[in-house]
């Protein structure tokens, strides 16, 4: 066991914020290494386990892992997107105990990587992601949605370095805080010198519900490049007046409002999976209606 | 190559001028006790500011260097001569002004910007106060605008200066504000009364002269209850080869129902390290405007600070930052809310060019007791070129879910476009890009007095120029 | 008729700027009302006052709807008790499709639970008569529907919650010929299946073709200017409002 420093801000801010990086002890100890080669993955993770993904030569794969181990747990993911190819990586966190994830991908030419990260009620997550866009037109989207109740905490840095031209990336977090949780979403869209062409977006949207939650939110973009679009956009706090009065005009009582708003977040994050029966197990987690299928 | 560079030194000659100094009025360089102490005696310091002073080099030395932003490793603090003794004593009528500091001064348009009818001048040559003046009017309203060491030693005001002076910024705060609190020198004291509503600006101009010179000035401003006051501060520097530092330190105290507009327009020359601290405190529906131009230095840190104190108090901040060649200007501001119902509201541009390299940089932290709080942040970036380097680094710490806070970002170039389209009614593309450059600087042109706004659109020509030959 | 709802000497600012001055309005069970006025006459800002917006603040005068006093309520409560109001702008809400609203909606307004098959039944019924898209029921509220599927959307929940009185605010606006044709429709059903009261705010004619206009009102700065029945509108609408703005 040794302390580590993880989730290190690419570019340190003010220490006083406490942003800069956390720490975490760490087992280090060796754990199964899995190559996941089929196109399509369903996994439950019940323990700490390094994971590979590789696609190449036009290869779509999918990977869907519910991760809900008992016991601290360390995943580690690399996904490696070889030209012309795609992988969709969906992660649930459902683990009430600590558990640090590491995604590290890279993209080649034409290739895509998809993320879909759930966080839900998980008691002390810290995840990185790291993604190199290496190729001309590499794309990369990260949707990351969390539900985070009582002493919840959450610790994301996501870094998505631009190097190929007219690379893509759309990054979109969308999350929920009931009670006391924490939650530190750190976004980095870094332009590297040579991508020109390239797109970066990033939006947070966080509603609060608790009374005592702590949210920090910092999302960057570096940027050495001139011929570039980048963007980033956060909103955080209550639900918006003008959906209260609207949604109230119809007959809903605030609680209730609250409650479909909270619902609406993790819906949209949800949403953007393509397998149905994968939203389906996680709807039925988190109790949507399920009325509309 | 060679002949924009020319261009870009001949125009910058209006603000890049200076005058042989007399190396005997160095009072010594080096930090030790014994320079603090005689600084401290050479100034006649009342026993509390001499203790303050000496407990601050005693933090200095403790302190560690940030371990954040651009690089200051080769700024050596202990060659920069801390202190140029008084070179002349304190004048209000501009014809005792000694000659040389008096065409300084008249190259910078002073004088005439007083007749003007602006309400005073105090401007600052080298470390101590040459020149002071503030209209009658203003004085008769009540209103004090005087050097914060003469100040200090007049009964009325000394008591206040004790409670309020390094109170908003200690010198634990960081490394160079101790410095500072060692160090200090000259600047300006500004207290305005209760009700007192000061319609005209009042207005410094700082300056650094002497070669190697640090300039440690410090401004406090106290408004009392429903007053109003809009304070504008300039810098500009010559331009020298060894590496110049800038640490002052501005305090400002906003009282009940009171506004305060403070503008800047920060010129320093490209060898200088701006270090400055400034933060406002408002209390209970006061209001803080910062307006706020970076363009000189070589290194700049700058994010003045506002806290919100009381119940509904306000804090706006506008704010652009121009990052030439050779330039690492690290500006932003930072926002905190400690009341109920406290609002903040940011806009910012930064432009680099020809290598430089702009960051914005931001906090905004709503604290548990702050509900009802509303904070909105904007920052744009321009990239005119791809040598430069632009980053933003906006940080939110939110703590109550009564506050609705927004935060919206931008990077990218001038777009083809627009420059097509100005084109296409006979602009040529240099004129239609720095006409657009202006466009982008208008949220902060706008905001200041109509000679600033010039001079900051000339300072953008300038710029603009040297790039596009 | 009896009275559903009664203004009584209203007076509304928003942000401490006033808005409405003393107006008085009555609306019996069962009748049609129109009201007109130039832009910024204060005519949205009734129709969000009587829903009960938090941004507008009432300085003077009541608003009883069916015998009660609901000049404090929540829009919440005014919403149950069976006032409807068509937004002019109505929000988008990522997140939350059509369907899941509209059920939620009908639930809390009728105070029970519903089969989801009847709910099916009776939304597929009121899109169809609307020429809505069955695909719109799936789709989140709003996101992405153009001005005329947002105001179609507004029409099917009138349809669907079936309020004792709609306030229309401009609901015609914007929509081509055949769009206004087929919200004209969604009202008349609207009012032949339940026999309730309408205030319409508009401009034009076409939406009030069919249907039996008791009263119009004229608002102009904030206040009642001119009042009548039917003829007043093709009055307007042929000679402007500038004659009764001078009347004051």
């Amino acid at each position: 066991m040794s302390t580590v420093k993880l989730n290190t801000l690419p570019v340190q801010t003010f220490s006083w914020l406490g942003v800069n990086e956390a720490h975490r002890e760490l087992e280090q100890s060796g754990v199964k290494a899995v190559t996941l080669s089929s196109d399509k993955n369903e996994i439950n993770v019940l323990q700490s386990a390094d994971y590979e993904i590789t696609a190449h030569g036009g290869e779509n794969k999918t990977a869907v892992m519910f991760i809900d181990p008992c016991g601290k747990t360390e995943i580690s993911t690399s996904v490696s997107v070889e030209n012309s190819s795609s992988v969709r990586l969906v992660q649930v966190f459902e683990g009430r105990e600590q558990t640090v994830a590491n995604v590290d991908a890279r993209v080649c030419d034409n290739a895509s990587f998809e993320l879909v990260q759930l966080f839900l009620g998980t008691s002390d997550t810290l995840s990185e992601i790291n993604t190199q866009l290496e190729g001309r037109k590499a794309g990369f989207t990260a949707n990351i949605g969390y539900l985070l109740d009582g002493n919840d905490k959450l610790d994301i840095n996501l870094i998505a370095r631009h190097l190929g031209k007219k690379t893509n990336s759309q990054i979109t977090a969308k999350g929920v805080m009931n009670s006391c949780c924490e939650k530190i979403f750190k976004g980095t869209i870094d332009f590297v010198k040579g991508c020109g062409g390239a797109v970066g977006n990033e939006n947070e949207d966080v509603l609060l519900i608790g009374e005592k939650v702590e949210n920090k939110t910092v999302p960057l973009i570096l940027c050495a490049e001139d011929d570039v679009q980048g963007s980033h956009g956060a909103s955080i706090g209550r639900v918006d007046e003008e959906h209260i009065f609207y949604l109230q005009s119809r007959g809903l009582p605030e609680e209730k409002i609250v409650q479909l708003m909270a619902r609406s977040k993790i819906a949209q994050i949800v949403n953007t999976i393509s397998d149905e029966q994968v939203r389906e197990r996680i709807f039925n987690k988190i109790g949507r209606d399920n009325d509309n299928g | 190559m060679s002949e924009k560079t020319k261009v870009a030194d001949i125009d910058r000659s209006r603000y890049d001028f200076r005058f042989e100094e007399d190396e005997s009025n160095y009072l010594g360089s080096g930090l030790t006790p014994e320079l603090v102490s005689d600084i401290s005696h050479e100034k006649g310091d009342p026993e509390w500011m001499r203790e303050l002073r000496l407990k601050s080099l005693e933090i200095y030395n403790k302190t560690k260097m940030v371990d954040w932003g651009p690089s200051i490793n080769e700024l050596d603090v202990s060659r920069i001569i801390t202190y140029i003794r008084q070179k002349s004593r304190m004048n209000t009528d501009w014809n005792d002004v000694p000659d040389d500091i008096k065409q300084t001064f008249e190259n910078l348009g002073i004088p005439q910007a007083e007749r003007e009818s602006l309400a005073g001048v105090g401007a600052q040559y080298d470390s101590e106060l040459v020149y002071h003046n503030v209209r009658k009017e203003v004085a008769q309203s009540g209103v004090v605008y005087t050097d914060l060491e003469s100040a200090m030693h007049d009964e009325r005001y000394a008591e206040m200066i004790k409670k309020h002076f390094m109170k908003l910024v200690p010198p634990t705060d960081h490394k160079f504000a101790a410095l500072h609190g060692a160090v200090w020198s000259g600047g300006s004291f500004v207290y305005v009364p209760k009700g007192v509503r000061l319609e005209i600006p009042l207005q410094s101009y700082f300056r650094l002269n002497a070669k190697g010179a640090g300039q440690f000035e410090h401004t406090l401003i106290i408004l009392e209850e429903d007053s109003y006051l809009h304070f504008i501060e300039g810098c500009s520097a010559p331009k020298y080869y060894e590496a110049g530092l800038h640490a002052g330190c501005v305090e400002l105290y906003v009282g009940k129902n009171a506004t305060l507009r403070y503008s800047t327009i920060e010129n320093w020359s490209k060898n200088m390290y701006n270090l400055n601290t400034k933060r406002a405190l408002v209390s209970e529906g006061g209001k803080i405007e910062w307006v706020s131009g970076s363009f000189g230095s070589h290194v700049s840190y700058l994010y003045p600070m506002s806290i919100l104190n009381g119940e509904g108090a306000r804090a706006e901040f506008t704010g652009i930052t121009f990052a030439g060649e050779g330039q690492n200007l690290d500006t932003g501001a930072k926002m905190v809310h400690n009341a109920p119902n406290t609002s903040s509201y940011m806009n910012t541009k930064s432009i680099s060019k020809s290598g430089g390299i702009s960051t914005f940089r931001s906090a905004v932290v709503v604290n548990k007791n702050a509900s009802g709080s509303k904070s909105s942040v904007s920052c744009e970036s321009l990239m005119l070129d791809s040598i430069s380097r632009s980053d933003t680094i906006p940080a939110m710490d939110i703590r109550t879910k009564y506050a609705d806070i927004g935060h919206e970002a931008k990077i990218g170039r001038i777009s083809d476009e627009s420059v097509f389209y100005l084109m296409s009614r006979g602009m040529s593309e240099q004129d239609a890009k720095a006409m657009i450059v202006r466009g982008f600087a208008d949220n902060v042109s706008k905001e200041l007095p109509l000679e600033y706004a010039m001079e900051m659109n000339n300072l953008i020509g300038l710029e603009m120029h040297g790039s596009i030959g | 008729m009896s009275q559903l709802l009664t203004i009584t000497d209203l007076s509304v600012s928003a942000e401490d700027k006033p808005l409405l001055h003393g107006v008085s309005l009555n609306i019996e069970h069962g009748s049609t009302h129109v009201l007109m006025g130039h832009n910024g006459a204060g005519k949205s800002t009734l129709g969000l006052a009587i829903m009960g917006s938090p941004e507008y603040t009432v300085t003077g005068g009541k608003i009883e709807f069916d015998g009660a006093d609901i000049t404090n309520e929540s829009a919440y409560e005014r919403a149950k008790r069976g006032i409807f109001l068509s937004f002019q702008n109505p929000v988008e809400i990522p997140g939350i499709t059509l369907s899941e609203f509209l059920r939620n909606s009908l639930e809390q307004i009728s105070g029970k639970h519903m089969k989801l098959w009847d709910f099916k039944k009776m939304l597929k019924a009121a899109m169809e008569l609307l020429n809505m898209d069955s695909s719109y029921a799936d789709r989140d509220l709003n996101v992405g529907f153009s001005g005329g599927e947002k105001k179609k959307a507004e029409i099917l929940q009138l349809l669907m919650l079936e309020p004792k009185l709609a306030i229309l605010d401009e609901t015609d606006s914007g929509l081509d010929v055949d769009a206004v044709k087929t919200v004209s429709q969604g009202i008349n059903e609207y009012k032949s299946r339940t026999g309730g009261s309408l205030l319409i705010i508009t401009h034009n004619t076409k939406i009030l073709e069919s249907l039996a206009v008791d009263k119009t009102h004229i608002l102009s700065a904030g206040k009642i200017v001119s009042e009548g029945g039917a003829e007043l509108v093709y009055d307007v609408i042929e000679n402007g409002f500038d004659r009764y703005n001078s009347k004051e």
